[in-house]
């Protein structure tokens, strides 16, 4: 079944304002159908066809706010919904921080949803393993992997007028392959909003060759070194950089971002000057969600240019009471880069470095400084005299975003890469003195 | 400043320096009575509650739903009927941030045909939908059938009709959501007050997850779980030296109702999160390199998740999770031979245990949950696994069907094998948290969960904590801030050398233990007693 339509999206949300008693309703409904197929050993393991639906009413009443989540879309259930959060919202303490809901307003315009993704199945996704799968069996290496689709509608609808509906649809494939005597392990994954996007044996073929290549890894000793990061190693450090982007936190002197003297330090050169970080979530090829949850739109937003601090994600609330411009949390993350190649990264390097294809289980230590911690993961290796000449283990990292931010030497192209909720599109970057703390025998 | 004072009072102190830390009170709190060594689940509470359920109701479509399967080709079919509903009251600075109250209903299908899983699922509850959700399953199963080269093999269990609801006193949905904001509010308001720190925040979490299971071998299981996680934490900040602070109460989660908050005393303990905050702000910096620690219960539990409990997947060992949360630096073939640790360290996998988190009386394959060892000894001696998975280790550890791991955190997600209670478990004296202390010359006491990383084989981790104490000559000297510990997994439990005795033992645990794609939570307890190792201490303080 498809997922609602703007029509059958307003009809929920106008039964729901219409048996409102309280006097401030948001409403929002995410209808999801999602597909999935995971591999390992070869073959498919297990496998997926789920539909769900949140529909989320949120009443205030004095200051008084509470939320209530069903997955009913029947009169009588959305009614009951309705009801539920008043009940709570009267019961509950004053949010002395409570904002009115939004009132009718424009969103850009995001054209994010392809027909032929949101129509795939378990065949479509047969076809696809297929692919990946005789990529493995012809070299006679290990494969895992997943697949999944996904065709949503999100909407949001407020007792001020506010009214927005956004279809999308995603596809994504990640792959991993081992070599099992040898110790040898790669990874490759994709995302798009267009699953046509997915080249499965292409993907497969990378990590086959990045898992032959990391055979028979060799112990190097940490310390700080010269650094290439695939875009999503990039990524993954990148995501702590853009959670401390936060006005109230820095106003607070709780952030990397707070002024010794008060205030943040928006304004400030922190970075090198060729770094440029933005929010675009109409760009044609990486489509974002278009407004949040509260029906804010989301804007196009110079974070960084320059290597100056450009903007912080600043709260309706936080906004008003500082009397700022409120700026949402985005919903995409766009980083300049250069157009060159990632080889041709890896052969202007003169000196020894170490390639990152992807980190992992990346934790905020110290938000002071925006000290994070993580390993490397399926494919780390030496370059010396601009070649990969060997696989090496891999290493705990003891790192900040920011550094990455004032080390760079140079940038490739940016890429679409896998990250948690947001679209990020980044280039791979060259970056000296990253800090590896010590070493590690996972392969 | 009172802090520094009371720190220097502590420093010169003897016996009654460890009194007057807290930190042994607070880890105690609402720990549900200790019972050694369960091999079933507690007693169920009131069961009348289940004869009133809703779901029931729609058992008929849930037949229907197999029945359907069956004759579209399924040799096996399952569904469950699963209802989750959850509260969420949030705190900020002593004034109510967030009330969220959320359900969420619906079938899971999941059926084989033609020896591979198959799954469809729907908040749809009607003959129509669950007609095609049928036949959408079974399809998917047997398209996806013709790449696989082996079928999926289901030990044979006994048939199971039963009924079982968690252990609670008081339905947590059963106190206000206002009562739950004031009773936060009280403490934030109480822990404020304390000369330095600069912002509250306080949560509780409560949920309650009913399954019935139907499947075509016959099995018919009703279950409600109740678990509740209360949070309290301290932000102290001294903004001239552009430093700040967060201080953690370390309560436990448990699978209880309400009584656990009631007994966490959290308003009685604001004072002292509060102080603690303020004294981590001016703690000394740690010096960094080889040391010895004591890690007490509320540190070390999810150390084990990590370092033990993850590896002891069977699945992962076997590489289905290769892809994403990893594999495992423990080989199958070694099961018997593998030493991981010293002989202290034995672990117990169990879901029968009163509080913990993952304990029911069923898994979602049907099959009865059970108590057994992984580690003796310091040597892996068994894995996770769930019905389907028994087939691949009984060469190894002549597992009949499985040990009961099987979960699915929602209606629309598969049920795969996820991580039971896995336990430390405690020395056979009575060795106390202060007997430890009292045996180390130089070391460094850690308390509660701070950072975590781990690598995808389970080799190298780092772990932070919430308190850091100095060890001298036998006694707690001085608070150190910006600690972390780094180890290698083997190296680290077989340098564990002392443990703490029953009296010692405590739960902690989580919600959120991730694992499979899409990613599925699975809420899991671990018990463990203080215990002493070796580890690189890290410095993560950025040289600020």
């Amino acid at each position: 079944m498809a997922t609602l339509d703007e029509k059958q999206a307003k009809a929920i949300t106008k039964i729901a304002l219409s048996s409102a008693m309280a006097p401030e309703l948001v409403v929002t409904i995410r209808d999801r159908r999602t597909g999935n197929s995971r591999f390992a050993q070869g073959q498919p393991t297990t496998e997926g066809d789920v539909e769900t639906l949140e529909l989320a009413v949120t009443a205030s009443v004095e200051g008084r706010s509470a939320t209530a989540v069903g997955n009913r879309s029947d009169k009588a259930s959305i009614q009951a919904l309705v009801a539920e959060a008043e009940e709570l919202a009267v019961l509950s303490p004053i949010d002395p921080e409570h904002m009115p809901p939004l009132p009718a307003t424009r969103t850009l315009d995001v054209a994010g949803h392809d027909p032929a993704t949101a129509k795939l199945g378990a065949s479509e996704r047969a076809k696809l393993l297929e692919q990946a799968l005789a990529v493995a069996r012809a070299q006679s290496i290990e494969i895992a992997g997943y697949l999944e689709h996904h065709d949503e509608s999100f909407t949001v609808a407020t007792s001020a007028g506010m009214f927005a509906w956004w279809p999308s649809s995603e596809a994504s494939l990640s792959v991993t392959c081992r070599t099992l005597a040898d110790h040898g392990s790669g990874w490759a994954g994709a995302v798009s909003h267009r699953a046509k996007r997915l080249d499965a044996e292409a993907l497969a073929r990378t990590a086959a060759e990045k898992a032959d290549l990391s055979r028979d890894p060799e112990p190097l000793e940490p310390g700080k070194r010269l650094v290439v990061l695939e875009a999503q190693a990039v990524a993954d450090l990148l995501g702590f950089f853009v959670g401390a982007l936060d006005a109230r936190a820095a106003d607070e002197g709780r952030s990397a971002f707070s002024h010794p003297d008060g205030g943040s330090r928006v304004g400030e050169q922190l970075f090198d000057p060729r770094i440029e970080i933005t929010s675009n979530p109409t760009d044609t090829e990486h489509p974002a969600q278009p407004f949040t949850g509260e029906g804010e739109p989301q804007r196009m937003v110079e974070w960084v240019a320059n290597g100056v601090l450009r903007s912080l994600v600043c709260s309706r609330y936080w906004a008003a009471k500082t009397n700022q411009k409120s700026t949402p949390r985005p919903s995409s993350i766009h980083m300049r880069g250069e157009e060159v190649e990632l080889l041709d990264l890896v052969r202007a390097i003169d000196e020894p470095a170490v390639l990152v294809t992807r980190f992992w289980y990346n934790r905020m230590l110290e938000p002071r400084t925006i000290l994070a911690t993580g390993l490397t993961r399926d494919g780390t290796f030496l370059i010396d005299e601009g070649r990969i000449t060997k696989a090496v283990k891999n290493f705990r990292y003891n790192e900040s975003p920011l550094t990455l931010l004032n080390n760079v030497v140079a940038f490739g192209r940016p890429q679409r890469v896998m990250s948690g909720g947001i679209v990020m599109v980044v280039p791979p970057m060259v970056v000296k003195d990253f800090n590896f703390a010590s070493s590690s025998d996972a392969i | 400043m009172s802090t520094s004072r009371r720190s220097f009072l502590w420093a010169g102190g003897t016996g009654l320096a460890v009194a007057g830390l807290g930190w042994p009170r607070f880890a105690a709190a609402g720990q549900p009575e200790r019972t050694p060594a369960p091999v079933k689940p507690p007693a169920s509470a009131d069961l009348a509650e289940l004869a009133q359920s809703p779901l029931l109701a729609d058992a008929a479509l849930a037949e229907r739903a197999i029945a359907a399967a069956r004759k579209a080709g399924a040799s096996y079919a399952d569904a469950r009927l699963v209802a989750w509903r959850r509260e969420q009251v949030s705190v900020r600075d002593a004034h109510v941030s967030g009330v969220r109250r959320s359900r969420e209903y619906g079938l899971g299908l999941r059926v084989i045909a033609d020896g591979a899983w198959g799954f469809s699922a729907t908040w749809r509850l009607d003959e129509k939908s669950i007609d095609a959700l049928a036949k959408q399953a079974v399809a998917a199963a047997k398209t996806l059938a013709k790449l696989r080269s082996e079928p999926v093999e289901l030990a044979p269990i006994a048939t199971v009709v039963g009924q079982w609801i968690s252990p609670h006193r008081i339905d947590p949905f059963t106190v206000s959501a206002g009562d739950k904001a004031n009773l936060l509010i009280a403490a934030s308001q109480k822990l404020m007050a304390v000369p330095g720190v600069g912002h509250a925040e306080a949560s509780v979490e409560i949920q309650r997850e009913e399954k019935l299971f139907i499947s075509s071998e016959g099995a018919r299981i009703h279950q409600v779980l109740f678990r509740v996680l209360p949070q309290l934490g301290a932000t102290a900040i001294d903004r001239k030296r552009g430093r700040f602070a967060s201080r953690q109460h370390e309560i436990a989660p448990m699978l209880a109702g309400w009584e656990h908050v009631e007994d966490a005393k959290l308003i009685d303990d604001a004072e002292q999160i509060g102080e603690d905050a303020v004294r981590k702000l001016h703690a000394d910096p740690v010096e960094p390199g080889e040391k010895t620690v004591i890690l007490a219960p509320s540190n070390l539990w999810l150390t084990i998740h990590e370092s033990i409990g993850h590896p002891t997947e069977l699945d992962r060992a076997l590489g289905l999770e290769a892809n994403y949360a990893g594999t495992s630096f423990m080989d199958p073939r070694a099961t018997g031979e593998l030493r991981i640790g010293s002989e202290l360290a034995n672990f117990v996998a169990d879901r029968t245990q009163p509080g913990g988190l993952a304990t029911c009386a069923w898994d979602d394959d049907g099959v009865s949950t059970e108590r057994w060892p992984l580690v003796r000894d310091g040597v892996l001696v068994d894995w996770q696994t769930t019905r389907d998975q028994a087939a691949w280790i009984r060469d190894e550890t002549k597992d009949v069907n499985g040990h009961a791991c099987s979960y699915a955190d929602s209606y629309s997600s598969v049920a795969f094998q996820r991580m039971p209670n896995v336990s430390l478990q405690p020395g056979k004296d009575e060795t106390t948290t202060e007997d430890l202390i009292n045996a180390t010359d130089d070391g460094i006491l850690i308390t509660g969960r701070g950072s975590w990383s781990i690598d995808h084989q389970r080799y190298n981790f780092q772990f932070g904590g919430q308190m850091f104490w100095e060890i001298k000559q036998g006694r707690l000297t001085r608070p150190l801030r910006d600690v972390a510990y780094q180890a290698n997994t083997v190296e680290f439990w077989r340098s564990c050398d002392m443990i703490g005795g029953e009296g010692s033992y405590q739960l902690g645990g989580s919600f959120g233990d991730g694992k499979g794609e899409p990613s599925q939570a699975n809420a899991v307890s671990h018990g463990c007693p203080p215990a002493r190792f070796r580890v690189n201490v890290v410095n993560t303080g950025g040289g600020r």
